[in-house]
Formats: C-alpha cells, structure tokens, sequence
C-alpha cells in the first residue's frame, strides 16, 4: 500500500481537491482532521504538519507527499521532487522596516543581522551574495523582530504582501519562488515503480489539464 | 568475500583530508570530522573506504599484480542528518575489485553484492543496475552551453525534476529532447527498457553504455540472478566520481538504499597507479534496520559443539575438543566438571548446536534427538561435524 503525506494548513484544501480532481481518492477535510490517518482507495493517506512532509518522505515513512517548496529548501535530500502542483503559490524576500535605509545587496551591512524561519534557505542565498549574515531563527510573527530592533530584516514568505504593508516592511530582495511540489521517496520509486509512477502520472495529469 | 577471493585489508580510520576529498562530494566533505595534526594538517575520520583502498593499491600493494581482489568491514564517521538517531557511526562491509574492466568485472561484484545481502539473511531485496555514460552521452548529444549542461546535472544530482523543467525551459532545446531529459528516469524495468532507450537516443557513448549494460544483464543471469536485478537507466548518482556500470541494492520497506556501488576508472590513476576499478559498499545498519522490520532474527548460533565432563573425564574432553576445533567447529570445553544430568540445560545455556558429555572412564555420550549414545571419539567427532553442517 501506499503511504501519501498531506501538509496541514493552508495546502490542505488545495492538496485534498487535487486528489479528488484526478481521481486518486476523495478524502473529507473533517475526517482526515479526526483520525490523522486515513485508508482509502488502496492509499493510505497521512496529515502532517507541513515542515514535516519532508522528513516523512526522506525516511520512507511515506512514498510520497506534497509540500511547499519553502519547506523542501529547508529538508534537502533523500527525495525526488517530480511535480509542480502550481498551488500554494508565494515568494520567499529579504524585507526591511520602511523607515530603514537599506534597499539593494549593495546598500547592506557586512554583517546583515536577519529573522527567519528559514534558515538553511537564508544561508544558501546569501552565500552566492557573498553577504555575511548573522541569523536569529525564530519560529513564528517574524515581522515582530525587525519592529523591535532585534534584527536588520527578515526573510519570509508572503503571497499578496498585506502583512508585510501591514507590518511596515518593504521588500529589498526576492530569495525564491515557491509552490506545492509532489515529492517521493527514493526507495519508492524504485521498489514501488508501478503503483507510484501510476500515481505521479495521474496527478501531473490532471495538474497540467 | 572471502569464498570469492577477496583478501581482507585493514586501512587507517584517520587519512588527510584532501585524500579522503578524492572520492567525496562537497556536501560529503562538510560532514567530515576534522581533527588538526600536530604540523596543522587537517586530518578526517573516515566516512568511506573506496579511497583509502585506493591508495592502499597504489602504495603498499604497489608490487602487486592486477586485477587485485579485496575487501573491508568496519566503522565509518560522517556527520550527516540521515537516520532518525542522528547516528555519526556506523558500520560498513565493502568490496573493491581492481585492475579490471568490461562486463564480466562488472557482473562478478554485483554477484558478489547480492550473494552478501544474501547470506545476510535478507529475502526480499532487488538490485537496480545503471551505467552513467547513458545519460552522459545524452547530455553530451544535446546543443547546450557547458554552464547550462552543469545546471542540468545538478538539478539531477539534486533529484529536483521541477527545477529541472525550469532550466530547460529556458534553453532552446526542441520539445522532444525536452521530454527525454524529464523522462528518461522513469526507464526502469528488464532487459526490454534498453531498446526502448536505444530508440530515444543517438548516440556512440549512451549506445556504448546500453550494450554494456545488456552484456551485464546476461551475465548475471548466468550467476543466477535474473529475479534479483533489474535495469534502471534513471539512476542518477554522482556523475564525476563514477564512470560506467552503477547499482543500488534495495529492501523492501526501507527508504534507502541498502548497497550501493560501481565503476570508478579515475580514481586510481590519481595516486599514480591509473587502473579500471569497481566495487561496493554494503550500510549494515540499514540492512539490519531492513532484517528487524521483516522480523528476521540473524541466526543465533554462534557455538557448534559444548563439551561437559565429570571428574576424570578432562584429559578426553580436552581431546575431543581439540579435534573439533581441528575441523572447524567452534567448541567449548566446560571450566568446571559437570554431571551429565545437568550437561543439557548447559549447553543449550550457551546456544551450542550440538553437545556432549565424558564420563568419570572417559567415556563419551553424545546428545541426540533422542537421549544420550555412547560413542567412539571418532564417531563423535564424525556426530557433532554433522549436526553443525545441517
């Protein structure tokens, strides 16, 4: 049987709808919510929460799961990332309190002090900036820290970019695009081809319909 | 490893670190642990044993003739994430075959491979066999700048196949060729999938890989494991370390691979001795992970033969003993004189397979089935050789 990870949260709706639209199961928000895990149409399907898809899929826990590509930056490793679901779409940016002076890599300090949630993420981008940064890794309100003085900026996610307005911060760097991707277990694809390939088909499917 | 000649060498756990670098990739180089000699060379631990067998064949064992057939076990440090313990140590056996090249070396090691995951005590297991000069030759087939072709096998070597789409995206590359770097990892089945490949690519190198790998596939069929191998030309491993035939051993509820191995034909000309080269490596920890979930228990036999005695039976039971142990057995001799009556629930105490007793006249009982026979030395050394062979 195999084992699908499906994120909490804001890719739940988005996750559920494109397993009923391509006819893979058709699963009830509530009563996966209820019982965490759920067996259905040959698939056993598992709620997570979203930084944990990865470590599922990575260990063989489960074959596959859709996560954001925020989370997968943070998780590297150990899987295959085949799909882009297109849903869950967001930006990860370097964004500063507007009343600071720092705009374009070119304006920053040596040493950038940054918030954020993503750290490796951080790291990796700023390295091929060459841009030394000193990271206070937070796990929630991000946008807090540079309002009390407790960091230069912040690196977050933001979809329309209301919080961020809402927050008094402006965007001075776009680190990446992110979307829901569908990704396996290694071992899976080879040990499991035809039921996960069979799987993958029908999803890239219906995603590109 | 031994039953197939392969000498048993010991290498040093601690090496430079720029040696050990020969045969690792950046992200594997982080994750050493680094210690600072006494001159302030940095030193690693090992976190693999290809490159210090290596180096051990083109040193040491400098006058030795190829093909050199030779094997290790043993611990191997790395500081990486994998595993749910974050364990750093763990143990590993390997094989390493050198000086020889084609498809009948190839073939031998995968056997070999196989016979160990085997006699490991694993049922279910399979072994996926690829050839990394496929993919190269397609990618040298295809009309892209090197920057581009270097952005490809990242996005490969990094499994992101969305991220794969979005560099061909922007190349001008036709839709077909398109199509083929996004799919040609899903060719994966019997010998069937190498005409289809050979259908979708043009070219002397993948060509070249193709017949090999087919070669490989008939031989191992000969070795008697048809059922056990299957083809995969999506197999996607480092690219700049491994140089022809490929494979991944894996189990069946395991995300990751149990043995891995290949043709590394650059490796060796790097310490001076340039030499065709192939071998694996076997991840113990992930096999007995893989033998626990399957809730087989590795055989628990570990003595052949218990050997009790009463008072003035010794000077026999120590003969006795010697002369198993000539034939191989692994045998015990009691410390202390013991009664027959309690020379059962002793030896199976020890978990010894066979066992037996001398009396005060030296004379020898053997356990069996059923109760105690009295017999010649002889006969009861001929007994328990038998009991310990079933």
């Amino acid at each position: 049987m195999i084992t699908l990870a499906i994120p909490t949260g804001t890719l739940l709706d988005d996750s559920l709808g494109l397993l009923r639209r391509a006819g893979v199961v058709d699963l009830n928000r509530a009563e996966l919510g209820r019982k965490l895990l759920v067996e259905k149409a040959g698939l056993r399907c598992v709620l997570v929460r979203p930084a944990d898809v990865a470590a599922y899929v990575n260990h063989g826990a489960a074959d596959l799961g859709i996560a954001g590509k925020d989370q997968l930056w943070e998780a590297p490793g150990g899987h295959y990332e085949l799909v882009d679901l297109g849903f869950g779409a967001c930006s990860m940016i370097v964004a500063v309190p507007e009343a600071s002076p720092l705009a374009a890599p070119e304006t920053w300090p040596p040493t950038l002090r940054l918030a954020t949630k993503y750290p490796l993420a951080t790291q990796r981008f700023m390295q091929r900036l060459g841009q030394v940064v000193d990271l206070v890794h937070l796990h929630g309100s991000i946008e807090l820290a540079p309002l009390l003085g407790l960091v230069h900026g912040i690196v977050d996610l933001t979809q329309t970019g209301r919080t961020l307005r809402e927050n008094k911060l402006r965007v001075v760097a776009m680190v990446g695009r992110s979307s829901a991707r569908l990704i396996a277990n290694q071992a899976s694809l080879k040990t499991r081809s035809e039921t996960v390939q069979g799987l993958v088909t029908r999803l890239r499917q219906s995603v590109d319909a | 490893m031994r039953r197939w000649g392969y000498r048993y060498v010991v290498t040093p756990s601690l090496e430079r670190v720029d040696l050990l670098a020969l045969g690792l990739d950046d992200e594997e180089r982080r994750r050493l642990f680094k210690l600072v000699d006494q001159d302030g060379s940095v030193l690693g631990l090992v976190s693999e044993r290809t490159v210090p067998v290596a180096r051990l064949v083109a040193g040491k064992l400098r006058g030795a003739p190829l093909p050199l057939r030779l094997c290790y076990a043993g611990p191997v440090l790395s500081n990486h994430p994998e595993g749910f313990s974050r364990q750093r140590e763990t143990q590993q056996v390997g094989a390493e075959l050198i000086g020889a090249s084609g498809p009948l070396a190839d073939s031998e090691v995968i056997a070999l491979a196989v016979q160990a995951l085997a006699a490991a005590g694993l049922r279910r297991y399979q072994v996926d066999v690829g050839h990394s000069g496929f993919f190269m030759g397609l990618l040298e087939g295809l009309k892209l700048p090197e920057t581009a072709k270097a952005a490809v096998k990242a996005q490969l070597v990094a499994r992101d196949f969305v991220g794969l789409e979005a560099i061909l995206n922007e190349t001008p590359l036709r839709r077909e060729e398109h199509q083929l770097l996004l799919r040609f990892p899903a060719l994966r089945g019997g010998p069937e999938i190498l005409n289809a490949a050979a259908g979708l690519v043009r070219n002397r190198r993948s060509d070249a890989a193709l017949s090999e790998l087919r070669r490989v596939h008939e031989l191992l069929a000969l070795h008697g494991l048809e059922a056990q191998v299957s083809l995969d030309l999506g197999a996607i491993r480092d690219f700049d370390y491994y140089t022809g035939i490929t494979f991944e051993g894996y189990g069946p509820d395991l995300g990751r691979p149990l043995a891995q191995g290949g043709r590394y034909d650059t490796l060796l000309a790097r310490f001076g001795r340039p030499a065709p080269a192939t071998g694996f490596v076997i991840h113990l920890d992930r096999v007995s992970e893989a033998l626990q979930r399957a809730g087989i228990q590795p055989d628990p036999v570990f003595l052949e033969a218990a050997i009790a005695w009463s008072q003035g039976g010794l000077e026999i039971a120590l003969r006795l003993g010697q002369a198993l142990r000539g034939f191989g057995l692994r045998t015990v001799v009691s410390t202390e004189p013991r009664a027959l009556a309690t020379a059962r629930s002793w030896a199976t105490g020890l978990g010894a397979r066979g066992y037996c007793h001398v009396n005060e006249g030296g004379q020898i009982a053997v356990g069996l089935d059923r109760g105690w026979h009295r017999l010649s030395l002889a006969e009861a050394v001929a007994q328990l050789a038998e009991r310990s062979a079933r």
